[in-house]
C-alpha cells in the first residue's frame, strides 16, 4: 500500500454483538487487518442512517463498511433488516452523487470468528480501494 | 457579514408596534406546548436586549420562515428575513438548529459543493421525455431525483413530477435542456443561515447555468424558483435569464390555449395548498387555481388559503418534532373538512411533509387524503 492510500481512512461500523465480538477475537489472536480501517462500535447496525454514511464521506472517508449480525440473529429483532434497507438507499444516493457505489460495503459476520472477520474485512477493503480510483 | 444592529434595522424589526397580530397567526406560536414565545416577543427582545435574547428563543430555529407574520404586520417587519440573518449570526457563534433525517440532506448539499463532482442525476429521463442537449429553455428539477430515492417509500411523487414537467413542455413544443451537473439551489442552507454552503452552491450553479446561453429556466419547485429568481441576484449575481415556476409559464396566454383548449367537464372536487415560496414570497396565487379549474376540477378552498394559507409545517429540514406534526395534521384535517377528494399542491416538500404526517401509526388514520402535485395533475390530461 502506498502512502497516499495509507492516509485514507475507511470507516467500519460494527454492531455491539456478533460483529464486534469477531473483531475482538481477531484482536486477541493478533490477526492483522489493514490499518486504514477505523472501527466505530454502535449498539446495533439498525442505528445506521444514510445521514451518518454521507457524513463519513463528507469528512473525507475513502469508504464505509457496515458489519452486523447474521440474518435472524439480531439482538434487537430486526436491526440488520433495517441496515440492509439503509445500505441500499445509501448506495442509490452515492450513485446519484457520482460516487462509486462499491465504496459502501455491507457484510454479516458470526460471533467470535476472528479469521472470518480478518478475511472478509480485508476483502471489503480491497473492493473499496480498487473502486476508489474511479472516485 | 452584518452586525446585529444592522439586521435589526434592515429588516425593520425596530418598527414593531407590539400589536401582537403576528402572534395570533404564527403556526408555531399557536401550537407551542410549555413556555411561550412569538415573533412579537422575539423582536421586542431583540430590540431591547440584543442578540443574546434571540439566541435563547426557541423560535430562532423552529420558525418556518413562512411569512405568515410579515403578511399581516402593519409595520412591515420582515420577520422571516430577520430570522435568516439572525441564524447566520448564530451559526458564526457555533449554534445551529437540529437537522432532520440525521443530517442526510444537509450532507448531500455540502457534498455538492465539490466543484469536481460528476453526478448521475439524469437517469430518470425515459423514452417519453424529449430533452435536448442545447435549448433556449432549461428545466431545473432541483433535488427531485434525491427526494425520490429517499422518500419514494412514503408514496410521494418524486421523479414523476419531473417527467410530468417535461411531458407538458414537450406538449407545448419545447424540448428543454436538463443540466447534467446542476447543484442544489441552496435554498435550505440559505434559510438555515449556512451562507458558506449557499455561496458555494450558488456560484457553481451560476457558472453552469450562465454558460448554457439559455433564455429561460423553468422549475417545478417553488423554493428553487424563489432562490434562483430573487436570492441569487441579491446575494451572488444575476443568472442572465428569466426564472419561472412552471405555473407561471403555463399561465401565459398561448400556453393556456394549447393546454386547455376548452374547459373540461365537471370532475371531482379538489382543494389547493399554497406553498409559502410560491404564494406569499412570489405572489402566485391565482395561476394554479385557474389551471385546476380549467382542467375541469371543482376547487373548494380551505378556510386558510392564498395569503392566509398555512405552511406545511417544516422548513429547510430543520427542527421537526411534535409541534410540526401538529401543524401538519391540523392542516390535513382542514383539507379533509372541505369535503374535497384530493389535496393539490405545487411543492414536493409539502407533499413529503404531509405524507410523513399521514404515516403516523396512531393519528395517521384521521388525516388520510390523496395528495397530488399540480404538474402531474396537468400531465395526466395530456
Amino acid at each position: 500500500m502506498n502512502k497516499a492510500t495509507e492516509k485514507e481512512k475507511i470507516i467500519l461500523f460494527t454492531c455491539n454483538w456478533h460483529a464486534f465480538s469477531s473483531l475482538e477475537t481477531a484482536g486477541k489472536k493478533n490477526l492483522v487487518y489493514t490499518p486504514a480501517l477505523v472501527p466505530i462500535r454502535i449498539s446495533c447496525l439498525g442505528r445506521i442512517t444514510p445521514g451518518i454514511i454521507l457524513k463519513a464521506f463528507e469528512g473525507g472517508a475513502a469508504g464505509v463498511c457496515l458489519v452486523g449480525c447474521p440474518e435472524g440473529e439480531c439482538r434487537y429483532q430486526n436491526g440488520n433488516q433495517g441496515a440492509q434497507e439503509v445500505f441500499e438507499e445509501s448506495r442509490n444516493l452515492l450513485r446519484l452523487l457520482g460516487y462509486n457505489e462499491n465504496l459502501l460495503q455491507y457484510h454479516l459476520i458470526a460471533a467470535g470468528d476472528g479469521e472470518s472477520f480478518q478475511k472478509n474485512v480485508d476483502q471489503l477493503v480491497k473492493i473499496i480501494q480498487d473502486n476508489r480510483k474511479t472516485r | 457579514m452584518n452586525t446585529f444592529a444592522e439586521i435589526v434595522q434592515s429588516n425593520q424589526a425596530w418598527l414593531c408596534l407590539d400589536c401582537g397580530k403576528c402572534s395570533s397567526v404564527c403556526p408555531i406560536t399557536i401550537n407551542l406546548v410549555g413556555g411561550y414565545t412569538s415573533p412579537r416577543l422575539l423582536v421586542e427582545g431583540a430590540v431591547n436586549s440584543g442578540m443574546d435574547r434571540v439566541l435563547e428563543d426557541p423560535l430562532l430555529w423552529s420558525c418556518l420562515t413562512c411569512q405568515r407574520c410579515s403578511e399581516i404586520c402593519p409595520s412591515g417587519v420582515q420577520f422571516s428575513e430577520f430570522i435568516q440573518d439572525a441564524r447566520t449570526l448564530a451559526r458564526e457563534g457555533g449554534q445551529s438548529g437540529e437537522c432532520t433525517h440525521s443530517g442526510m440532506i444537509q450532507s448531500w448539499m455540502r457534498l455538492m459543493t465539490d466543484p469536481e463532482l460528476e453526478q448521475n442525476r439524469l437517469d430518470w429521463i425515459d423514452d417519453g421525455s424529449k430533452t435536448a442537449p442545447e435549448s433556449e429553455v432549461i428545466y431545473f428539477p432541483g433535488c427531485l431525483p434525491y427526494y425520490d430515492t429517499v422518500f419514494g417509500k412514503m408514496d410521494i411523487e418524486g421523479i414523476e413530477i419531473a417527467r410530468a414537467a417535461v411531458k407538458i413542455l414537450n406538449h407545448l413544443g419545447i424540448e428543454p435542456m436538463v443540466l447534467e451537473n446542476e447543484r442544489c439551489c441552496g435554498h435550505d442552507p440559505y434559510w438555515q443561515g449556512d451562507m458558506d454552503t449557499f455561496r458555494k452552491l450558488a456560484e457553481l450553479n451560476l457558472e453552469t447555468i450562465s454558460q448554457t446561453g439559455a433564455k429561460r429556466l423553468v422549475t417545478t419547485c417553488p423554493e428553487c424558483a424563489y432562490t434562483l429568481k430573487y436570492t441569487y441576484p441579491e446575494q451572488i449575481g444575476d443568472l442572465g435569464l428569466e426564472v419561472q415556476h412552471i405555473t407561471e409559464l403555463l399561465a401565459e396566454d398561448e400556453n393556456l390555449q394549447k393546454l386547455f383548449p376548452n374547459n373540461g367537464s365537471d370532475l371531482y372536487s379538489v382543494t389547493y395548498q399554497d406553498p409559502c415560496r410560491l404564494g406569499r414570497f412570489m405572489g402566485i396565487y391565482q395561476q394554479p387555481r385557474d389551471m385546476i379549474q380549467n382542467l375541469g376540477y371543482q376547487l373548494v378552498e380551505m378556510d386558510h388559503h392564498a395569503h392566509t394559507s398555512t405552511c406545511c409545517g417544516t422548513s429547510c429540514w430543520t427542527n421537526c418534532g411534535q409541534l410540526n406534526k401538529k401543524v401538519q395534521s391540523d392542516r390535513l384535517k382542514e383539507a379533509r373538512s372541505t369535503g374535497a377528494e384530493k389535496l393539490i399542491t405545487s411543492c414536493v416538500k409539502c407533499q413529503i411533509h404531509y405524507r410523513c404526517a399521514q404515516g403516523d401509526p396512531v393519528s395517521g388514520q384521521e388525516i388520510q387524503m390523496d395528495i397530488q402535485d399540480l404538474t402531474t395533475l396537468i400531465a395526466e390530461k395530456i
